[in-house]
């Protein structure tokens, strides 16, 4: 029996088998609006997307919203995170059966990326906006703070990644690093680790 | 198993150049050199290599199952008090070994001894698993080997297989070294391709990247949070760093695990011979505290250990070998023979961790040179070999690497 691989991987340019699993990410022309009336208003004049697209955007953003806007056990907490005034109750909210001792953001304007047609796969096209606790701006998943709700960016798809409906993110969503450079420092005066 | 003299391939050079090989030589000597090559049978291979080898993995197993019950012994493995829980949990939630590789003195005849196990950073996959490869199919081509020539190498197709076992497709893993380091970045970019032909996600961060969320978990270079994480850095280095707190919380799944910091350990190598005495493919070993006064003082042992020391005591006197519990690539070993340091790696980079003494067995000697015999693992089963010579008897990182072939 033969006792080898009948193939190998026999490249290793530098970062060849990175480049194409780990490329940099897909970037899209988004926009944000405050509201509908805003995105229909610069439909209009010929903006980034149409009438259609502005009322199926936010009728998917306000979904996403009801599904898996962050939920809070109080107020006081929900408030910490987007600031005095912007929350509301689920009850109040969620058009069937919220409760109302579980609090969410208010909605706050909503993103849409031109994803022509590449939407799915744990991307929507659309996101809700919330206020941040600094005064900006942030998506569903808080992955992503924006310093406004209405103007046109590039920006990663990642942002539109579906909101995770769990405490933790999954896994290649985007967080904020609280911290970077801890590992690495034992090691010392050696330069390789192997062996 | 016979060294034999043969022409290196032509156009090496430009092969080497061609895929990236860029390390071929080091300081100032060729580090792969085929010039010459090992010549095993199959029956060498299959009976005195890869048979006892994936024994050897299975009886690791039941060790590792002893040691993480026990505090005092996980404690003299070096592993911190606050990281007793990690690496206990790490093995009773039965996370998942990759690959190991196992360092072997055989001369072709009787029973391959246990040197030391890598099983958490065993660097030269590449060279191992791909450019050995392809000299063998080189080198038949040319009509350089016999027709019919084998290898002892499933370790790419083994690897493709472990992460298809293990990992839904499109699994994102991450993968991490120290930068700037082609050596290891070959082993990891080695690990990341097989990773790739199995469908999964490959995504690398050099290691002081690697940041923390506010909600604890790890994120690479470019925040995104990491599920999955290979990383070609010791456990006993990852657990001495700060972020170590943040392991246990950050749900990321480690590769190598956890529980492997008590197999890429020298202290393995007491507790082997405690649970399977006179086992054929190990040499007797002692924790250096037990038996310390008997080496150098001519008094006794540690009662626990007295025994199985007097058995072995005059095959210590003979020749031993001190080395730390954590150490690469020879740092910090020493042969002592009748009662005299008779060589020392002058590397001492791990002069400050605990010892094991071993009972010496030399390697053979071809050509000035000594081998030892890399049996590697790839899940639970001995999968190829990768042979490294160095003219010293201490193996260090000028060694050679040397190709080899099966033929009858």
């Amino acid at each position: 029996m033969r006792k080898r691989s009948r193939t190998v991987a026999l490249t290793i340019l530098g970062a060849a088998a990175f480049t194409v699993a780990g490329c940099r990410e897909e970037q899209v022309e988004a926009q944000a609006f405050p509201d509908l009336a805003s995105c229909q208003a610069e439909a209009a004049q010929g903006g980034l997307f149409t009438p259609a697209e502005c009322d199926a955007a936010f009728a998917e953003a306000e979904q996403l919203h009801v599904e898996a806007a962050p939920r809070y056990d109080s107020l006081a907490v929900c408030e910490e995170q987007h600031g005095a005034g912007n929350c509301g109750s689920e009850e109040q909210q969620v058009s069937n059966g919220g409760s109302g001792s579980i609090f969410m953001p208010l909605l706050a304007g909503y993103l849409i990326g031109n994803m022509l047609g590449r939407a799915g796969g744990g991307m929507a096209a659309s996101q809700p906006m919330y206020r941040n606790a600094q005064g900006g701006f942030t998506n569903a998943a808080g992955t992503t703070n924006f310093g406004s709700n209405a103007g046109r960016a590039q920006m990663g798809t990642q942002s539109f990644a579906q909101p995770a409906a769990t405490a933790g993110r999954a896994p290649m969503s985007r967080a904020t690093a609280a911290s970077r450079g801890g590992f690495g420092g034992t090691g010392g005066s050696r330069s390789s680790f192997g062996g | 198993m016979q060294k034999i003299t043969l022409p290196p391939r032509p156009d090496l050079a430009t092969k080497a150049a061609d895929v990236g090989f860029t390390f071929a030589h080091m300081h100032g000597e060729p580090y792969w050199d085929e010039s010459s090559a090992y010549r095993f049978t199959l029956a060498q291979i299959e009976q005195d290599i890869e048979a006892p080898a994936t024994d050897l993995h299975a009886m690791v197993r039941e060790a590792v199952a002893e040691i993480v019950t026990s505090e005092a012994l996980m404690t003299r493995l070096g592993i911190p008090t606050a990281h007793l829980d990690l690496v206990a949990d790490s093995w009773a939630r039965q996370e998942p070994e990759i690959y190991g590789r196992m360092d072997l003195a055989y001369d072709g005849t009787g029973s391959a001894k246990l040197l030391e196990y890598n099983a958490d950073t065993p660097t030269s996959l590449y060279e191992t698993a791909a450019f050995q490869w392809q000299w063998l199919e080189d080198q038949l081509e040319a009509g350089v080997l016999p027709e019919g020539a084998d290898q002892f190498n499933g370790i790419h197709e083994a690897l493709v297989e472990r992460f298809r076992d293990l990992f839904p497709e499109n699994t994102d893993i991450h993968f991490t070294a120290v930068a700037d380091n082609p050596e290891d970045y070959a082993t990891v970019e080695a690990m990341a391709w097989a990773a790739r032909e199995a469908g999964m996600g490959a995504h690398y961060s050099d290691l002081d990247k690697l940041a923390v969320s506010k909600d604890g978990q790890f994120l690479d270079s470019e925040d995104r949070v990491i599920g999955t994480l290979f990383k070609l850095y010791p456990w006993e280095d990852l657990l001495a760093d700060d972020y170590a707190r943040h392991i246990a919380g950050s749900g990321c799944m480690f590769l190598e695990p956890a529980w492997k910091a008590v197999v890429s350990n020298k202290g393995l190598l007491p507790v082997l011979w405690q649970m399977f005495p006179d086992h054929p493919n190990l040499l007797p070993a002692f924790f250096a505290d037990d038996v310390a006064d008997a080496l150098v003082a001519n008094g006794r042992p540690v009662p626990a250990v007295a025994k199985a020391f007097d058995r072995v005591a005059d095959q210590f006197r003979r020749g031993h070998v001190v080395k730390p519990i954590f150490s690469r690539e020879g740092a910090s070993v020493s042969i002592v023979e009748g009662g005299d340091v008779t060589e020392a790696s002058p590397n001492s980079d791990y002069d400050a961790h605990p010892r094991i003494v071993q009972a010496y067995h030399p390697l053979p000697v071809h050509d000035g040179f000594r081998p030892v015999l890399g049996a590697w693992i790839v899940g639970q089963a001995c999968v190829g070999l990768g042979i490294r010579e160095d003219r010293a008897r201490i193996t260090q990182d000028l060694s050679r690497f040397k190709p080899h072939f099966i033929a009858e």
